[in-house]
C-alpha cells in the first residue's frame, strides 16, 4: 500500500454529517490469477424453518391424493403443476416448471435427515455438519469437502446469509450480502489503516485468519463495489431476502474467481398457523419467491455458466400430514429436495415413494425418509464437484447406487 | 415462530423510520475526492490448509478488572478500571468487591446514567402492559393506512432499543445489561412477531430485568405467560381442538432441558429415570402432552371477537374452554384429570425447573456468556449444584452467577471470547466517551450490517454466543466500519435530529505531537495494556503517515489522522478479545 499524502484537509469540515456506509471507496485495483475450473459451482440454497414438503410437492392421484386432502381440508394445494403420474408442484412454483420440463431440474421426494428429531436446530446443524446424531465435529461438510479437495482459488466459498454451519472453521470463506455495501469506510486512510491491519492480523488464531480474509475479501469485491449490475439474458432479481442473495451469487461467478461453493439461506418455512389461502396466501408467496428467485438466477447465468452450475435446495424437514386446528402444519420428517444445473438429469421425480396410509408414514405422523439427503450431495459431489472420498466428508455414511441425478462431469 | 404477517412486513417498518433514507444523498453532496488508486494488488489463490481448526489465541495475562469490565459488562469507560482497582488491595480482593456490587444494583449510584435517560425523554417506556396494549394496540388513533399507524405501534419497541442501548453504554449496573441481553437471547423473542410489537417493552421489563437476579421457576412462568412469548410461539391458539406445539417444543428445546436432554422420537418408557420417577431426558411425546397440558394458556385479546369470558386487556388469559382436561404424562410424571386452573401448565414448569438437566443446561449456557465458548465442565457442575440446591430461593439466579463470576475458570481464560457485534460497537462507543442522549438510527443499523439486530433474531434460538458465528468478513468489516463511522462522528442522524459526538482530540493531552506519544497515549487509554511491538509500531505508522515517529506534528494533521490511528486501535485483535 502506499502511504496517502494528506490531500483531504477540508474533507472532514465538509462531510461531518455524511454517513460514509456508501460511499464504496475503491481502495486497490484486483488482478485475479487464471482460475483453473473444473469442476461445478455448487449453490446450497438452505430453506430455514422446515418446508412443508407436502405442500409444495403434493401427490396428484391415486390413494395417496386421498389420504393428503383427508388430512388437509383447509390446506390443500390444487391446480398442481405436472411432475409426473404421481406428483405435481405447488402452483407457485411455475417459473421453475419450464426447468423441470427441459431437463435441468430434477425433485427428490421421501428425502431428509434420517435422524429421529424434530427440532429444527438440531436438525438444522445435523444437516449441516454432516454428522447425524453428533456436534462434536468442528466442520462442517462443506469444509471437508473443499479442504479434501486440495482446493486453490481466490473464492473457494462465499456465505451471503452469516455464518452457516457447513462452512464452519472454513477461513476463507468470503461472507458478504451485496458488494454495493463491502468496502471499508474511509476518511482518506483507510489505505493505511490496511496495512497496519494487515500486519495485526497476521496470525492463525480464528479471528487472526478472519481479520486477513476481510481485508483480502476487499480486493475480490472490489470490482463490484461500485459497479451497477446488468444481469444477463433480460434476468431480473426480485427486491426479496432470497433474490437479493442470488444476485449476490450470480455476481460473485461472473467474477471467474473461481467460485467454488456459495450458500445462501432463505428462512420463515416453520408454518404453525395459517399456511395457506386456497392456493395463494403464507407459502405461496415463499415459493413465488424461491421460483423466482431460482428462475432468474438461472436465466442470469444461462450465459456461460450454467454446465458448470449445480443448486441444491434443502430444508431441514418436512412437515406432519395432518393440519393442525391454526390452518398450519407441525413440524415433520421426511421431505422434498431440488436440483438444478447442466449436470443434472432433470424432469424427473426420485427416490422410492413411501406412501401416505398411516402405517407408512413416520412415527404415523409423517412422510417417512427412503433417501438420506447425503446420497443426494454425495452423488453430485462425485460426479459434479471432483470429491473422490465421501467418507470424509460424510463420516460413517455409506452411500447406496446412484440414483443418477447428476450426470459425470 | 409465527410467520403469518399479515399486517406488516419488516420492509415497511424500515422505511417508515425513514433511518437511513436520506444517507446516500448526504453522502452524495460531500463524497470524498476520489483517491488516486494503488497498483493493482494480485490476490493470491487460497491454497485451503487440509487441517482447518485454528488454535485458541496465546495471550499476555492480563489484570482480573479488564477481565471483568470485559465479560461483566460492555467494556471499560475510562475511570473504571481506576476505579475496579480502588475496590481492595489485591485483584481476588477487587474482583470479589465488584462481583458483590454489580449482583446488587441497587446499592450502585447511577446518577449520570439517570440524567441522560430523564434527558432522552421516552414517551412510552413507562407504560404498563395493559397500556402498552390499550394505546397503541387496542386504540392506536391513526388510519391503519398510514404510516403514522405502524409509527405508533411500533414506537415503544424502538424505544426500547434506544434505551437498551442508552443503558449498555452509561448505565454503571454493567452486569444488569449483559443478564438482560443474555436473558432476551435465552428466552427470545423476534421483534416483530406479530401482533404483540409494542409489548416488547413489558416482556424485557415486567419479566425479563425483574427475575434475571431472582428465581428461575417464576421467572419461567412469568415467561410462559406474557403475551409476547405466547404471540411468538403461537401459544395463543393452542386449544384442545388442536393443541399448537410450538411453545411447548422450545420450551423443552431451548428454555430449559436444552436439546442435550432431547432423546428424539421415542417410546417415553424406554427413557431412563432418576430416583424420583422422572425421566432423565425428553422424547416427543413429552412435547406433545405438554402442549396439551398449556391449552388454554393465552393472551386476553378476542382475536375471534365475541367469546364470553375474553375481552381485550392485553393480559394473559387462562382460557378454561380450551384447556384438554384429560390427564396428562410428562416426563414420567402423571397429571391428573381436571386440575385446578393453569395446574396442568404448572405442574410441567416445575417439573422442568427442578430437573438436574435444566441446571446443567442453563449453567453452560451462562458459563459459556461469562468465561469461554466451551466452558470447562468443572464450573458448569458447580453452577449447576448451586442451581439445584438454591432451587427455591428468591435469589436463586444470582447466586448462579455468583459462582460463576467467582470461579477459577473465570479468571483463567482470557481470550477465549471475542466480543458480539452488538458488545464490540457499545465497547468502542464506552472507549472513546461517546456522547448521546437519543440513539441515531445508523446505530443499530450498523449492528444489523454485522449481523446482530438487537432483538432481532427470527428463530427462538438467539444469536449465537460463539466466536464461529461472528468471525467472518461481512460481520469483521463493519466492526471496522463502526469503528471508523463513530470516531470521524458520521453516524448522527439528522432527520431525526439525533446527533453522537466523539471528541478524539478534545480527549488528547495538547502536549501530545508525536506520533509515537500520541499512540502511546491512546493504546493503553482504550486497552488499558500495552500491545505487542509490532502492533504498537503499525498503529505509530498511521500516525505518522509521511513523518517520522518522533517528528513534530502540525494541528492539521492530528486533526485529520488522530481518528483514524484511534480507529485502527479499535479494529485491532487485542481489542476484540474478551
Amino acid at each position: 500500500m502506499p502511504t496517502l499524502k494528506l490531500t483531504r484537509r477540508n474533507f472532514l469540515q465538509g462531510c461531518s454529517s455524511a454517513i460514509a456506509a456508501m460511499a464504496g471507496a475503491r481502495l486497490t485495483n484486483v488482478a485475479f490469477a487464471q482460475q483453473d475450473d473444473p469442476t461445478d459451482t455448487l449453490i446450497v440454497v438452505f430453506l430455514r424453518g422446515g418446508w412443508d414438503a407436502l405442500n409444495v410437492v403434493p401427490p396428484m392421484d391415486g390413494d395417496d391424493r386421498g389420504f393428503y386432502e383427508k388430512a388437509r381440508p383447509d390446506i390443500k394445494i390444487s391446480d398442481l403443476l405436472p411432475l409426473s403420474d404421481q406428483f405435481g408442484m405447488h402452483p407457485a412454483l411455475a417459473p421453475l416448471h419450464g426447468l423441470y420440463q427441459d431437463g435441468r431440474m430434477a425433485v427428490i421426494h421421501a428425502v431428509g435427515l434420517n435422524y429421529d428429531t424434530r427440532s429444527h436446530f438440531d436438525a438444522q446443524e445435523f444437516i449441516e455438519l454432516g454428522t447425524p446424531g453428533s456436534k462434536g465435529t468442528t466442520s462442517g461438510w462443506i469444509t471437508r469437502h473443499l479442504q479434501g479437495s486440495g482446493v486453490s482459488s481466490i473464492l473457494p466459498a462465499l456465505s451471503t446469509s452469516g455464518a452457516p454451519s457447513s462452512l464452519l472453521n472454513f477461513v476463507p470463506t468470503v461472507n458478504l450480502n451485496d458488494p454495493a455495501d463491502f468496502s471499508q469506510w474511509d476518511n482518506g486512510l483507510a489505505g493505511s489503516q490496511q496495512a497496519a491491519l494487515r500486519q495485526m492480523y497476521n496470525g492463525e488464531t480464528l479471528l487472526h485468519r478472519a481479520g486477513l480474509r476481510t481485508l483480502e475479501s476487499m480486493s475480490i469485491v472490489s470490482p463490484l463495489v461500485e459497479q451497477e449490475y446488468q444481469p444477463s439474458n433480460g434476468a431480473s432479481y426480485n427486491d426479496d431476502e432470497l433474490s437479493l442473495q442470488l444476485k449476490t451469487v450470480a455476481r460473485m461467478i461472473k467474477l471467474d474467481a473461481g467460485l467454488r461453493v456459495a450458500t445462501v439461506d432463505y428462512g420463515g418455512w416453520d408454518t404453525h398457523e395459517y399456511e395457506t389461502d386456497g392456493n395463494g396466501g403464507y407459502i405461496a408467496d415463499l415459493l413465488g419467491n424461491l421460483a423466482s428467485g431460482l428462475s432468474n438466477f438461472y436465466l442470469d447465468l444461462d450465459s456461460g455458466y450454467t454446465d458448470r452450475l449445480s443448486v441444491v435446495v434443502i430444508s431441514e424437514f418436512g412437515r406432519r400430514l395432518v393440519q393442525n386446528e391454526d390452518y398450519g402444519t407441525d413440524h415433520g420428517h421426511g421431505s422434498v429436495m431440488f436440483t438444478l444445473g447442466g449436470g443434472v438429469n432433470g424432469g424427473q421425480v426420485y427416490g422410492a415413494w413411501p406412501g401416505l396410509h398411516n402405517d407408512q408414514l413416520y412415527d404415523h405422523a409423517d412422510l417417512a425418509i427412503t433417501t438420506d439427503y447425503r446420497q443426494v450431495l454425495s452423488e453430485l459431489l462425485t460426479r459434479r464437484m471432483g470429491e473422490t472420498n465421501i467418507s470424509n466428508v460424510f463420516p460413517g455414511f455409506s452411500p447406496t447406487p446412484d440414483l443418477g441425478i447428476f450426470r459425470t462431469i | 415462530m409465527a410467520l403469518y404477517q399479515s399486517k406488516m412486513n419488516r420492509r415497511d417498518f424500515l422505511k417508515l423510520m425513514g433511518t437511513f433514507a436520506g444517507a446516500s444523498a448526504a453522502l452524495a453532496s460531500c463524497a470524498p475526492e476520489q483517491i488516486p488508486p494503488p497498483a493493482p494488488t494480485q490476490v493470491p489463490p487460497v491454497v485451503v490448509n487440509p487441517t482447518g481448526v485454528p488454535p485458541e489465541p496465546v495471550l499476555p495475562p492480563v489484570s482480573l478488572g479488564i477481565i471483568a469490565l470485559n465479560r461483566m459488562g460492555y467494556g471499560p469507560r475510562p475511570g473504571d478500571i481506576e476505579a475496579f482497582n480502588a475496590l481492595g488491595a489485591t485483584d481476588e480482593e477487587r474482583l470479589r468487591n465488584y462481583v458483590a456490587q454489580q449482583l446488587n444494583p441497587d446499592s450502585i449510584d447511577d446518577s449520570e446514567f439517570e440524567t441522560r435517560y430523564a434527558a432522552a425523554g421516552f414517551e412510552t417506556l413507562h407504560k404498563s402492559l395493559e397500556e402498552l396494549y390499550f394505546d397503541h394496540i387496542a386504540n392506536n388513533p391513526y388510519n391503519s393506512n398510514d404510516d403514522a399507524y405502524w409509527e405508533w405501534y411500533s414506537l415503544p419497541a424502538y424505544e426500547l432499543v434506544d434505551a437498551s442501548f442508552l443503558r449498555a453504554v452509561y448505565s454503571k449496573k454493567q452486569l444488569v445489561e449483559v443478564l438482560a441481553d443474555f436473558w432476551h437471547n435465552h428466552f427470545n423473542v423476534y421483534f416483530w412477531q406479530d401482533d404483540g410489537v409494542p409489548l416488547l417493552v413489558s416482556y424485557n421489563r415486567d419479566v425479563l430485568r425483574r427475575h434475571m437476579l431472582g428465581n428461575f421457576r417464576q421467572m419461567l412462568e412469568a415467561v410462559a405467560t406474557h403475551p409476547s412469548m405466547l404471540y411468538y410461539l403461537n401459544q395463543n391458539n393452542s386449544s384442545d381442538a388442536g393443541p399448537n406445539e410450538n411453545f411447548a417444543r422450545e420450551l423443552f428445546e431451548l428454555h430449559t432441558l436444552g436439546a442435550e436432554n432431547y432423546f428424539g422420537v421415542q417410546d417415553p418408557n424406554a427413557i431412563q429415570k432418576d430416583a424420583n420417577g422422572i425421566a432423565i431426558g425428553y422424547v416427543d411425546n413429552d412435547v406433545y402432552e405438554s402442549a396439551r397440558a398449556f391449552t388454554g394458556w393465552r393472551v386476553d385479546d378476542d382475536i375471534y371477537e365475541y367469546e364470553d369470558g375474553v375481552e381485550k386487556t392485553g393480559r394473559f388469559l387462562y382460557y378454561k374452554p380450551w384447556h384438554d382436561r384429560f390427564n396428562k404424562l410428562v416426563l414420567g410424571k402423571y397429571i391428573p384429570p381436571d386440575q385446578p386452573d393453569m395446574q396442568d401448565g404448572r405442574d410441567v414448569l416445575d417439573l422442568l425447573a427442578n430437573h438436574p438437566g435444566t441446571a446443567r443446561f442453563i449453567s453452560r449456557k451462562l458459563a459459556r456468556r461469562f468465561i469461554s465458548d466451551n466452558p470447562p465442565d468443572s464450573v458448569v457442575q458447580t453452577a449447576a449444584s448451586v442451581f439445584m440446591e438454591y432451587r427455591d430461593a428468591p435469589d436463586q439466579l444470582k447466586r448462579v452467577v455468583e459462582a460463576i463470576l467467582l470461579s477459577p475458570e473465570f479468571k483463567q481464560t482470557w481470550g477465549a471470547k471475542i466480543k458480539r457485534p452488538i458488545e464490540a460497537a457499545i465497547s468502542m462507543m464506552r472507549a472513546l466517551n461517546t456522547d448521546f442522549t437519543r440513539l441515531p438510527g445508523g446505530i443499530p443499523w450498523m449492528c444489523s450490517m454485522m449481523g446482530q439486530p438487537m432483538f432481532e433474531k427470527r428463530s427462538p434460538d438467539g444469536y449465537a454466543d460463539v466466536k464461529e458465528a461472528w468471525a467472518n468478513s461481512m460481520s469483521l468489516l463493519y466492526r471496522w466500519n463502526f469503528a471508523v463511522g463513530i470516531s470521524e462522528n458520521w453516524l448522527d442522524d439528522e432527520d431525526q435530529q439525533r446527533f453522537i459526538r466523539t471528541d478524539i482530540v478534545g480527549q488528547t493531552p495538547a502536549e501530545l505531537r508525536t506520533a509515537e506519544s500520541l499512540a502511546d497515549f491512546w493504546i493503553p487509554r482504550i486497552l488499558n495494556r500495552t500491545m505487542s511491538e509490532s502492533d504498537r509500531q503499525a498503529v505509530i505508522s498511521v500516525m505518522a503517515q509521511d513523518r517520522g515517529p518522533q517528528e513534530e506534528l502540525d494541528q492539521d494533521h492530528i486533526n485529520w489522522v488522530l481518528p483514524a490511528m484511534v480507529e485502527v486501535i479499535l479494529m485491532s485483535p487485542d481489542f476484540q478479545w474478551k
